[in-house]
């Protein structure tokens, strides 16, 4: 019977006589991969990296988004948002300006430009001040924008300083062509004025876009609309926007000839 | 005329400060006894082969936390073995560690006349089949301490389990193998 030292001392001996597969030449292939740069700090990598935080961060800000989604042809509705960017301050001066509607105009000289025909809401009658909007600040086609001071039943509202915005484009309003973001609270209605398909949107103050004539994504960054209907006369857009009920924006709009 | 050979410290030191060539120095010293404990748990001399280059690139990425004045083998080795640890769990099965005699080894003592040589060879080669029976627990602890002749800390690196343990752990192992040898040498 072998005593423990004397196995021990067998199976050290045995150690030095055991066929061992052939100890691989490691180095080279290590020197290779330590002097190798890791994946995450390859240049491609960080360049990846880069494109797609800036691919995230254009996505979060909706105009971008929608630029992009229109770019791939794809169109996204954008029915509520959670924060919604706080209004701009208006700045001083004519309405206007402060609103970046565009250029004062009349409403004669308003038709003559655009070269289609605006559209005037009899209800309210003649608009005080006269704005378009052309190219390159303006849409494709440009814009018309009536202004109306405040009146008996309609106030001034507080984010415009006029009573009842008229903003008049050419474009289709179907509902994958415009959009609105929508704060908490606030509801869209599917209406319809003589015919014509429209929106009647209201509650928490809501930026406004659509496609213009060009196909382009065109958005309202100067001001936040209030209570607002958009009606889709034939090829021109109409907004109405105001601190108006909705019966009195649809009367509005149903006087619009 | 050749210099003393650097130390292990020092050639640690340099590497630690980006010496590629002191740590190459370095792999060249422990190429061997890393690939043979990979080899002693995968079973698999190209898992082994694998493990202990993943374990060796590991271990330069992990210098800083090397400790001047440490041993390196066991830092080193525990790094390589987890490595081939965890090629086995990845893989899913384990090659059968199957130890063998080089082929025309010779027994030790001298100039052992043929016939006692054949003896000894005989006796070995019974040796290590009983090693290879045992439970693969058994087998990495006594491959650890005398075949590849790690010292305590180093099993235990290797292993993965503290340095007493290894002490108990080969305790066992012994006594099983010594009660083998003793029902092979009854038969």
């Amino acid at each position: 019977m072998p005593e423990l030292d004397r196995l021990e001392q067998l199976l050290a001996d045995l150690g030095g006589d055991l066929e061992w597969p052939a100890t691989p030449n490691l180095a080279p292939a290590i020197r290779r991969r330590i002097l190798a740069r890791p994946w995450f700090e390859s240049r491609w990598a960080i360049a990846a990296a880069v494109a797609i935080l800036a691919l995230a961060a254009l996505l979060v800000y909706p105009p971008t988004r929608e630029a992009i989604a229109h770019w791939f042809n794809l169109r996204t509705r954008i029915t509520q948002v959670t924060v919604l960017p706080t209004p701009t301050p208006l700045p001083p001066g004519p309405i206007g300006q402060r609103l970046g509607l565009g250029d004062s105009s009349t409403l004669p000289a308003a038709r003559a430009t655009v070269h289609w025909q605006v559209l005037l809401p009899s209800s309210l009658g003649n608009p005080d001040e006269v704005y378009v909007g052309l190219p390159p600040v303006g849409p494709a086609g440009g814009d018309v924008t009536l202004v109306y001071a405040a009146r008996p039943g309609i106030p001034a509202s507080s984010p415009t300083g006029a009573a009842v915005l008229v903003t008049e484009v050419q474009g289709n309003l179907t509902s994958d062509s415009f959009g609105k973001t929508l704060g908490d609270g606030a509801t869209i209605d599917q209406v319809t004025v003589a015919g014509h398909p429209g929106y009647w949107i209201a509650g928490t103050p809501h930026v406004f876009y659509f496609i213009d004539a060009a196909g382009k994504v065109r958005y309202e960054t100067l001001r936040l609309a209030t209570n607002t209907i958009l009606i889709d006369e034939g090829g021109t857009i109409v907004r109405i926007e105001g601190d108006l009920t909705k019966s009195q924006a649809l009367s509005i709009a149903a006087s619009l000839s | 005329m050749e210099g003393r050979p650097t130390d292990d410290g020092e050639l640690f030191a340099r590497a630690q400060r980006g010496d590629t060539a002191a740590y190459e120095e370095i792999v060249h010293r422990y190429e061997q006894v890393a690939f043979r404990t990979a080899y002693t748990i995968t079973g698999s001399a190209a898992d082994a082969e694998d493990a202990a280059q993943d374990g060796f690139v590991k271990a330069y990425r992990a210098l800083a936390s090397f400790r001047p004045g440490a041993e390196p083998r066991p830092w080193l080795l525990r790094i390589v073995a987890n490595e081939a640890r965890n090629r086995v769990r990845s893989a899913g099965r384990r090659h059968q560690l199957e130890l063998r005699l080089a082929e025309g080894f010779r027994p030790g003592g001298a100039a052992p006349s043929p016939e006692a040589a054949t003896v000894a060879s005989e006796d070995r080669r019974r040796l290590l089949g009983l090693v290879n029976e045992l439970s693969e627990e058994d087998r990495h602890v006594i491959a650890s301490r005398y075949f590849l002749e790690l010292s305590g800390e180093e099993t235990a690196s290797a292993l993965g389990i503290p340095e007493g343990t290894v002490k108990s752990r080969l305790s066992r192992a012994l006594a099983r193998l010594r009660t083998r040898v003793e029902e092979a040498s009854g038969a």
